[in-house]
């Protein structure tokens, strides 16, 4: 489902070149359970953004459910993002002014969906994060654990292909972290695919497989056997 | 359809911060007022000029030497030289033009009339024949106008405005009275409806004697006599004047290759030149009030930056989840043409009611015309057009990872 080539990056810092990913090539097939791991400036943030098409790499080809995204043009990555592809960030990124609903609805407003689907879509997808008793509340209103199942109903609301969480807990106490690694365990056992970019080992054990960067390459890329892993799978 | 949600986190986006927006809203507000002020005041006076020229009548052209619109010096100097129109020139027309129906004579003075112990200053001496009454549209409102025989036998006949006979005859019948015009005594025959003032200007401080009894009275008008001709049709219009030019050119002496040394003027060509010479002045006082709309566009503009950069982080969210830059585009421009749109709504009425006091005071009336209520939508738009679409464009090309890495 995911196939990325030789991916470069670099950025031009003043008169420096900064690589900040050296030929990354991996694969990742659909419902897989995948945990991007590496210490901090090793390149992993700017793999996510790449996966998550956010951005296009300096060199390199990636391909999305067949499709070559390297090339595409703004509107075009728009629209990936808009129908494969779920963020959960660490920092929530929900609207503060609007509600539950509201934020969950956000991805359909910009595909078209009418607005009566929107909120039969959404309350769905707050019934799986279990929240439909919040679902008028704002962001403040809400605890930090709450403000992530929002964020996680939001990336499920339009159904993609491809669940993408950077640092999901790394803004969670450890009893809420461990409920939103269970919450992501379900998701991937309902078939979703999954990969999550952490530098904390204990959250990299939800995960099936581990794929380790450093100094922007791919340094190791391992099976976690499932009496390693962490949560109830 | 996603441009309806789009306006929908606009009027979202405005209502969130309600003090701002409004503050933004009374600069496009005070913009749109001024140049709204402005447009439909000057409209109502030249709604009130028309009115004027329009009691003429359409067949109705006037003769004169040193009258009409002057718009350069050269113009004025070459008035200056020349030579008065000849008063045989009344029986020259009269007989000599046979598709005039009416040949009117003018000639105005102003004097001191006098009644008992009353007496008016500077009101008009008009000295006409009889068919005045028809050519200018003015109404007797009681007694009669002169004959053709006052005139002939230069009667001391006076038919006087109804400011006169207000002044002079409160309560009392003018009619049979006599009244002082100088030295001379005047017997009243008759009193015009009122006309009300344009600009501010009474329209019936006025008194008419016959003409000859005014050039008794006064002595030659020289520069001061024109002549009202009123052609059998509005079709002959052309031809009458035709008909007039060429016999006051031999009747002047005009050499052939020369123009004209005197002007031949219709209702149409005065507004014509009236017009022209207020397009320069409205375009100037427009200029000078689209100033405060700019300055309302600024503010929009800047309120437009302050609030991108604001959302900065909102934006990087909306583009992550798959907002294009089109779609943030909208939102933005939706914001401003929405300030500009309802600032201008406000402002057109505003200005218009300011604008109907001020032609008020001139004693002018006007009525909401179309042309200035879609110039103030088209203005207060354009302003949100103009001064929107740069933070708009800004916020549209952000890039969602920097964006998103905003606090």
């Amino acid at each position: 489902m995911i196939e990325t080539r030789d991916l470069w990056k670099t950025y031009t810092m003043g008169h420096e070149k900064v690589h900040a990913l050296r030929g990354a090539s991996l694969e990742i097939e659909k419902g897989e359970y995948v945990a991007i791991m590496g210490p901090s400036g090793s390149g992993k943030s700017t793999l996510m953004n790449l996966i998550g098409c956010l951005d296009t790499p300096s060199q390199g080809e990636y391909y999305l459910n067949g499709r070559q995204v390297s090339r595409m043009n703004d509107d075009e990555l728009a629209n990936i993002r808009n129908r494969e592809i779920g963020f959960v960030f660490q920092t929530f990124n929900l609207l503060p002014r609007a509600t539950a609903l509201h934020n969950v609805e956000l991805p359909l407003i910009y595909n078209g969906t009418s607005s009566a689907e929107r909120a039969t879509m959404a309350e769905k997808a707050l019934d799986l994060v279990d929240l439909t008793d919040r679902m008028l509340h704002k962001p403040s209103e809400l605890s930090g654990g709450q403000r992530q199942r929002v964020a996680i109903a939001r990336a499920l609301v339009n159904n993609p292909s491809l669940v993408l969480a950077d640092e999901p807990t790394g803004n969670l106490d450890s009893k809420t972290s461990l409920e939103i690694m269970r919450l992501l365990d379900d998701l991937h056992g309902q078939g979703n695919t999954i990969i999550i970019v952490t530098h904390e080992r204990d959250i990299g054990k939800h995960a099936h497989r581990v794929l380790s960067i450093l100094d922007g390459e791919i340094a190791s890329d391992e099976s976690i056997p499932e009496s390693q892993r962490n949560g109830a799978h | 359809m996603v441009i309806f949600s789009l306006f929908g986190i606009a009027v979202q986006a405005l209502m969130a911060n309600k003090l701002r927006s409004g503050l933004t809203l009374l600069g496009v507000i005070i913009g749109v007022t001024s140049v709204m002020t402005i447009i439909s005041a000057l409209e109502g006076m030249m709604g009130v000029l028309e009115e004027e020229f329009d009691r003429m009548g359409p067949s109705t052209f006037v003769v004169t030497v040193y009258g009409g619109v002057i718009t350069s010096e050269q113009q004025w100097r070459e008035r200056q030289k020349r030579k008065p129109l000849d008063i045989e020139a009344i029986e020259l027309l009269e007989d000599g033009c046979d598709l005039c129906d009416q040949v009117c004579p003018r000639v105005y003075n102003s004097a001191t009339v006098k009644y008992r112990g009353n007496s008016l200053r500077d009101i008009w001496i008009v000295g006409t024949t009889r068919n005045f009454v028809d050519i200018v549209d003015m109404e007797v409102a009681y007694g009669r106008f002169h004959s053709r025989e006052d005139d002939l036998y230069r009667r001391n006949v006076i038919f006087i405005g109804d400011e006169v006979r207000e002044t002079l005859f409160e309560g009392v019948d003018p009619i049979g009275k006599s009244i002082h015009v100088g030295s001379k005594k005047y017997t009243v025959i008759g009193v015009a409806k009122a006309q009300g003032s344009i600009f501010g200007e009474s329209q019936d401080d006025f008194a008419v004697i016959p003409f000859s009894s005014h050039v008794k009275l006064f002595g030659d008008p020289g520069r001061r006599f024109n002549m009202n001709v009123k052609a059998r049709s509005v079709a002959q219009l052309d031809e009458t004047m035709d008909q007039v030019r060429m016999i006051l050119r031999s009747f002047r002496h005009v050499p052939y290759d020369k123009p004209d040394d005197f002007s031949l003027l219709t209702a149409d060509a005065i507004l014509d030149q009236l017009n022209t010479f207020f397009k320069i002045f409205r375009f100037a006082l427009i200029g000078v009030s689209s100033i405060s709309l700019v300055v309302g566009g600024i503010v929009v503009m800047n309120i437009m930056m302050v609030s991108v950069s604001e959302r900065t982080r909102e934006i990087g969210i909306r583009k992550s989840i798959g907002a294009k830059q089109k779609h943030i585009l909208l939102q933005f421009m939706f914001e401003a043409l929405l300030t500009t749109f309802s600032g201008g709504l406000v402002g057109i009425v505003l200005g218009f009611i300011i604008a109907k006091i001020l032609v008020a005071m001139i004693d002018a009336n006007i009525s909401p015309s179309a042309v200035a209520i879609i110039a103030g939508l088209i203005i207060s738009t354009g302003t949100g057009l103009i001064f929107g679409i740069y933070p708009a464009m800004k916020a549209a090309r952000l890039d969602p990872i920097k964006a998103l890495s905003q606090e």
